[in-house]
């Protein structure tokens, strides 16, 4: 009898609480899993940084993940996991923070009662504020400038398309902004944006319904939300093309990343349309994107070249698009991984010593030249056929895992929709050759754009030249490659090496005053 | 003496004809059923019945990698050669090849590293029958011209291109040439630049390296997912049944003794300060308690767990990370710390609180709760990292290039819960000492200063 009482009190409590706070959960249960899956996506992101504090939320959901709670000290946290093997992720991007905490069902219950500490009462202290800084400061410093030249690209073409809005700067912040932030800063921007009704949950695996309600109740006891939350960015389409040329020592190839506002995201059903051509111009680490095939299959001139749709996070380690990076404003780019400067081509074959610039200027226009080319001639019955049955297949891949599942479908909400993945599978089968060709000529185009390229001090100058002057660029193939060319990849090169690029304004910029 | 030759052939041939083997699951770490047949040509085909509806990964591990690479001039070329398996066949050109893969719904690829070279997919297992005829044309009737060969190898010089931005890679150069002076290991899977340049000419000597390594002695057929082992071995029967056997043996220089402490520094001012003790350690042989005895010492003394991680980065907070890395391999390795630090002027510092982290575990032992906190967390680790078709694909290949049979996975965490303090002073005693160290840095000055 007592039983009974409790688990109808449990079941009236779980009603109330879920209708008392409207709160968002998402639920994925697996009855076979071993692993439960816990996160909690706020929505606030590197965009709600305040104006000299860039990097304040990075911080903030780092120091939470990455610091002690009100009852144990960070050393404390490690210890009391260690023997479970619990993990904790964090993804902070411009518009969301997903935490996300993972454990074996053996611990379900002792797992959570520390994790809960650190998303509601995390401890925020002075030391592991000091220590989690000092390594934020460092990565936007040193890290990110001396790690990846294509990671930097990336980041470099964010600072100039989203220039001037709360878009612009890294997650991770500007060397100033880091420098600024005290423990006051972290402390306020928790109470202000961590709140439970600025806040979605998320459950998988193999749990009890009695579990799901706790974690319910249990976010209800943070606060609400009293400010406004921003509006993303609009940005506005460039005049003609702006390159910026990030010099640095060293280097030895030049990384380049071009794009240009989209205004189409997963909320919209073109996404679909547009998502059958980029996949068929250049689909993420995949060999039989157009762009790959003639950049590198062709003509031997880097490790791999794609095109996007939406952000892609950390692009050349995740093969799959990972989930938690949904985001309003949008920008479709192009990521051409590093090809050879004139220093190293020159040392590589004497047949080169005459040349002054590299690669860079020749892949650029190639690869605008392409996507002119798509515009053009549309895609082929044949093409729009097999990257579509391509696509029904390859999209659930993304959601291998509970983690990825569930991370999916929590970004699904942020885009209106339900379960992204079940509805873009739906778009795609009723999809037409013409929806597609249409999505083409309304969203992509070449006469606008932004690029950015990190490369060589000793490449800088002649590259922005050749490419402020729109100068003939032709590809210079050493010997070896170009005896066996076919007649077709020379008269292509031919017209690459002329093809006229609507370059407006060209910059160099010195590594060491980027992201300041 | 002949007469004892032959019957012990002749044994070896009888424990291999048992051509079904199934690995029993209860109460195992791995605990999925691992279905194994032996080919008679000696392709063994591996298969993993895994609830994960209609989706399939399908491996071939061929033991071949950087360790193979024993003739001068030809480093990074099991590398290079991986990548030559996508530009064609005697059936399909490299653009039908890519249409068929792309018809597949497929995340593709493949990898090379110090002992292997991995080829995967993992789609629709609907396509697992195409799956299995792509792959094994490629591995049959692979035919690129000259031309393509040549085109190739910038990209292969692309890729080094785009690693060479990180000093990790630079030291991790260094390091490999320091700590090594005979066995293939003294360089990386992606090869010294001046043999990456030299690639394009290589093209006669690629055809060779076909031959000789892309075998079924050499390989492993893996599938784990929504299949059964019956379909497995039919598709494997139809497709790879014929597959010839090779003859060829490299000889696999060994490395001499390390008498003292080495050291390999790269300069870089724009970097954090970086030290790494790298510590040969034995290959990896899941009936020894050695490697088990290892990765446990490194989640001890290195892990966020260990008290130098506390000290070093908490505490004090002079460091900004401890890492440690202890890898499986074929041939004896390194077992490695690294500390990314904030000043250089810590460097000995550090270096000299590692060392007696380690001396402490020699001299002191550990607390016993300690070391079976450390045993659940490897196991758990284990159990939930297995929760896809292709991380569990992921995980027995790597059982099956190290030692070719996957089953030794259990066999190893069976070593794992035998360890006692004991053991971990014993090995530590044998493998962590001065004598076997090679010391990597990088700071703003010309040289590491740690000596």
């Amino acid at each position: 009898m007592n039983n009974l009482k409790f688990y109808i009190s449990i079941f009236v409590l779980s009603i109330i609480s879920i209708q008392v706070i409207g709160q968002e959960l998402a639920e994925l249960k697996k009855e076979t899993s071993n692993i439960i899956v816990l996160k909690y996506m706020f929505n606030v992101g590197s965009m709600m940084d305040p104006v000299g504090k860039e990097g304040l939320t990075q911080l903030t959901a780092s120091l939470i993940i990455d610091g002690g709670t009100e009852k144990y000290t960070k050393s404390e946290i490690d210890d009391l996991l260690y023997p479970m093997a619990g993990e904790l992720g964090l993804t902070v991007d411009k518009e969301v923070t997903v935490f996300t905490f993972e454990v074996h069902v053996d611990f379900t219950e002792n797992f959570y009662n520390i994790i809960k500490g650190l998303v509601f009462n995390p401890a925020l202290s002075e030391k592991d504020f000091n220590r989690i800084k000092s390594n934020q400061l460092n990565y936007v410093d040193q890290i990110i400038k001396a790690s990846s030249d294509e990671e930097y690209s990336k980041m470099a073409l964010e600072d100039l398309l989203f220039r001037g809005t709360r878009y612009q700067h890294m997650v991770s912040g500007t060397s100033s902004g880091v420098n600024n932030i005290t423990l006051d800063d972290v402390r306020n921007h928790f109470a202000t944006y961590f709140t439970k009704d600025n806040l979605l949950i998320g459950i998988a695996g193999k749990y009890a319904d009695s579990f799901k309600n706790k974690i319910v109740v249990d976010a209800a006891k943070l606060p609400s939300l009293t400010t406004e939350l921003p509006e993303p960015p609009i940005i506005d389409m460039p005049d003609g093309i702006s390159v910026e040329i990030v010099e640095k020592t060293n280097a030895l190839g030049s990384a380049i990343y071009t794009g240009y506002p989209l205004n189409v995201t997963r909320s919209n059903d073109d996404f679909a349309a547009l998502m059958v051509a980029n996949s068929w111009l250049g689909e993420h680490r995949k060999s039989y994107g157009q762009l790959y095939q003639k950049i590198r299959d062709t003509r031997s001139m880097n490790y791999g070249d794609y095109s996007y749709i939406e952000w892609y996070r950390n692009g050349g380690r995740y093969q799959l698009p990972p989930p938690h990076v949904p985001r309003h404003s949008n920008y479709f780019s192009l990521w051409i991984r590093p090809v050879q400067i004139a220093d190293q081509l020159q040392q590589q074959y004497p047949e080169l010593n005459g040349i002054n610039v590299g690669h860079a200027h020749f892949a650029i226009r190639l690869a605008l030249r392409e996507i002119n080319r798509l515009l053009k001639n549309g895609l082929s019955q044949e093409d729009f056929e097999l990257t579509r049955q391509f696509l029904r297949s390859y999209i659930k891949l993304y959601i291998q895992t509970p983690s990825q599942e569930l991370g999916y479908l929590m970004d699904s909400r942020f885009y209106n929709r339900e379960n992204y993945i079940e509805e873009l599978d739906q778009l795609l089968a009723t999809l037409t050759l013409e929806d597609v060709n249409s999505a083409i000529r309304k969203y992509l185009q070449i006469e606008n754009m932004y690029v950015a390229i990190i490369t060589d001090d000793s490449e800088a100058d002649p590259l922005a030249q050749s490419l402020e002057k729109n100068n003939a660029s032709p590809m210079s193939y050493s010997n070896l490659v170009r005896e066996g060319l076919s007649l077709d990849v020379t008269n292509e090169d031919e017209e690459i090496a002329n093809f006229t690029l609507n370059v407006k304004s060209v910059e160099i910029v010195d590594s060491k005053e980027t992201f300041k | 003496m002949r007469a004892v030759i032959i019957v012990l052939l002749f044994l070896v041939m009888l424990s291999c004809t048992p051509e079904n083997k199934e690995d029993q699951t209860s109460g195992k770490v791995f605990p999925f059923k691992i279905h194994q047949k032996s080919f008679p040509n000696d392709l063994n085909v591996v298969t993993v019945p895994y609830e994960s509806p209609g989706i399939v990964s399908f491996y071939i591990v061929v033991r071949v990698g950087s360790r193979e690479e024993v003739e001068e001039g030809k480093t990074g070329f099991a590398h290079f050669f991986e990548h030559m398996m996508f530009r064609g066949t005697d059936n399909y050109t490299r653009e039908e090849y890519d249409a068929i893969l792309k018809s597949i719904g497929a995340s593709a690829n493949a990898n090379t590293w110090l002992d292997r070279t991995v080829y995967h997919m993992t789609g629709n297992a609907e396509m697992l029958d195409k799956m299995f005829e792509i792959e094994s044309d490629r591995f049959f009737n692979l035919n690129y011209s000259l031309h393509g060969f040549k085109t190739e190898a910038g990209a292969v010089k692309g890729e080094y291109t785009k690693n060479y931005a990180s000093p990790f890679m630079q030291l991790s150069e260094k390091t490999a040439a320091t700590a090594f002076t005979e066995h293939t290991y003294e360089h990386t899977t992606m090869g010294l630049w001046e043999d990456v340049v030299d690639m394009p000419n290589q093209y006669e000597y690629s055809l060779q390296f076909f031959e000789r390594f892309y075998r079924p002695e050499y390989s492993t057929i893996l599938v784990v997912g929504d299949v059964t082992p019956e379909k497995v071995n039919s598709l494997a029967e139809k497709y790879f049944g014929n597959w010839e056997r090779g003859n060829y043996v490299p000889e696999i220089p060994v490395e001499p003794e390390q008498m003292e402490t080495r050291y390999a520094h790269v300069q870089n001012p724009n970097f954090p300060p970086f030290i790494s003790l790298n510590f040969k350690s034995p290959a990896f042989n899941p009936e020894r308690k050695d490697n088990a005895a290892l990765e446990i010492i490194s989640q001890i003394l290195f892990s966020e767990k260990s008290d130098l991680h506390k000290k070093l980065v908490i505490d004090e907070n002079i460091a900004r990370n401890i890492n440690s890395r202890y890898l499986y391999t074929r041939d004896p390795y390194l077992f490695s710390v690294g500390v990314s630090l904030k000043k250089a002027e810590d460097l000995t510092y550090v270096k000299e609180e590692i060392l007696a982290a380690i001396n402490n575990l020699k001299e002191n032992g550990i607390d016993p709760q300690v070391l079976e906190d450390t045993k659940s967390h490897m196991k758990y680790a284990f159990a939930t990292s297995l929760n896809s078709s292709s991380s569990i694909a992921q995980s027995l290949s790597y059982m099956i290039w190290v030692t070719g049979d996957p089953g030794a996975l259990n066999s190893y965490y069976d070593q794992v819960d035998r360890l006692t303090i004991q053991d971990l002073q014993e090995i530590a005693k044998k493998y962590l000492v001065p004598e076997k160290l090679t010391i990597s840095t990088i700071s703003p000055a010309e040289e590491g200063g740690v000596s």
